[in-house]
């Protein structure tokens, strides 16, 4: 009796010692899921308040003058017949990559979401054919971060000289690569939304 | 007494419209503020429309691919970095799609741009082209990689929704097409940053050949 005792109780105590090992990892385990996942919420948040909410009061108070002073019908006249054919979004997409605009257009990219949300709304109207909406995000986004690229270079630890290079570099790039994205696009909308119309 | 009457009317005809631009321009003063509340109250719809039709899905999105991110860990693609510097053709694809795609989707704009420190110098503007070219293509599906400029996507794919059409089709072509540009640029940025370097190494040979001439 005192022999089985004896021999139970030190197993009885490693198999509370693994219980208690097991409920820790455990713990620290779904403790620090719980704390990433809580982190990244606290992360989105962040992003929603800081980012995406101020922007669509902005783009908010546009788009109201914009629809109820009838701007936007004037708008229609001049950018629909742009952004519904492919020499007419080659012209915006040029317009974009002129290297001495696209840095002027590119902050924040605040112009290329603006003309954004009024293709959208002519789009809506059914001013411009749905399937030119891909050839139209990248015609007007050729100057994608052109007004970024000394602290982009920066930020990737460039020397000064490489800077100096680079910046040419890239702006003249744009000009052959934006209308040439266009392009790309253009023959890869095929097929979009052209059986649902 | 006909012209006594007729002379009545008179003041009364002309007091009728003299009465009648007050109420017309109070009129026209009510008609322009509600025209004026109008363009917010337009701007209002439009701003509620966005907030309910957008953000529930996009923090629940945002959150689960933040988290997915902390889980993975940033720091992973450092060794991806390094294997990107090397010099061949075979390190494009890897150099010019590999290393942007997965920088900007897990550091983002525009913590992405540290990737081209594992670069070298000839290398580095020709990566940052190809990673900003990446910011907007990502957001159509990923929208936490750049969630400041998603209007860049989301007003063109806003017509589409409100054409009672589905955006996934848009989206992944905008990720697709985005990848080809982005090797493209990187390509292309590469090579006329190398004829830079070269024309401006031989206007420095030339420069100090005619310096020694000269002494």
């Amino acid at each position: 009796m005192s022999t089985t005792t004896a021999a139970k109780t030190p197993a009885g105590g490693s198999a509370f010692d693994k219980m208690s090992k097991v409920l820790v990892t455990v713990g620290k385990a779904v403790g620090g899921v719980v704390g990433i996942l809580y982190q990244a919420g606290r992360d989105t948040i962040d992003t929603v308040i800081r980012n995406i909410l101020p922007f669509m009061a902005f783009i908010s108070v546009l788009v109201g003058i914009i629809n109820k002073t009838g701007l936007g019908d004037h708008l229609a006249h001049w950018i629909s017949p742009l952004a519904s054919s492919l020499p007419g979004l080659l012209v915006i997409s040029i317009f974009c990559s002129i290297p001495i605009l696209s840095p002027v257009l590119g902050p924040g990219a605040v112009i290329a979401q603006v003309i954004g949300v009024l293709l959208g709304t002519r789009i809506a109207a059914g001013d411009i054919a749905p399937q030119y909406s891909l050839p139209a995000l990248f015609a007007i986004d050729p100057q994608v971060g052109c007004d970024f690229i000394p602290v982009g270079l920066a930020l990737g630890e460039a020397e000064p000289h490489t800077v100096e290079i680079g910046v040419p570099a890239v702006l003249i790039s744009r000009m052959i690569t934006g209308p040439v994205s266009v392009v790309i696009a253009y023959f890869a909308s095929f097929g979009l939304y052209t059986s649902s119309n | 007494m006909p012209f006594t009457e007729l002379a009545a009317a008179i003041p009364m005809a002309t007091t009728a419209p003299t009465v009648n631009p007050p109420t017309g321009f109070f009129g026209a003063l009510a008609d322009a503020a509600t025209w004026f509340i109008g363009l917010f109250q337009a701007g209002g719809d439009f701003f509620l429309a966005l907030v309910t039709g957008i953000i529930p899905l996009l923090v629940v999105l945002l959150t689960a691919i933040n988290a997915l991110i902390r889980l993975i860990g940033p720091e992973r693609i450092d060794k991806v970095g390094e294997a990107a510097g090397r010099p061949g053709i075979q390190w494009y694809p890897v150099r010019y799609l590999v290393l942007p795609v997965l920088s900007v989707f897990f550091l983002t704009n525009p913590m992405a741009y540290t990737m081209g420190r594992f670069l070298p110098e000839k290398y580095k503007p020709a990566f940052y082209d190809s990673a900003v070219s990446f910011v907007h293509p990502i957001t159509g599906i990923f929208p936490h990689a750049n969630a400041g400029e998603l209007f860049v996507y989301l007003g063109i794919a806003g017509g589409i929704t409100q054409l009672g059409l589905n955006t996934s089709d848009l989206a992944v072509r905008y990720l697709l097409v985005g990848l080809v540009v982005i090797l493209l640029r990187g390509i292309l940025t590469e090579l006329i940053t190398a004829a830079m370097l070269t024309r401006r190494d031989n206007a420095a040979a030339q420069a100090q050949q005619a310096e020694e001439a000269t002494a």
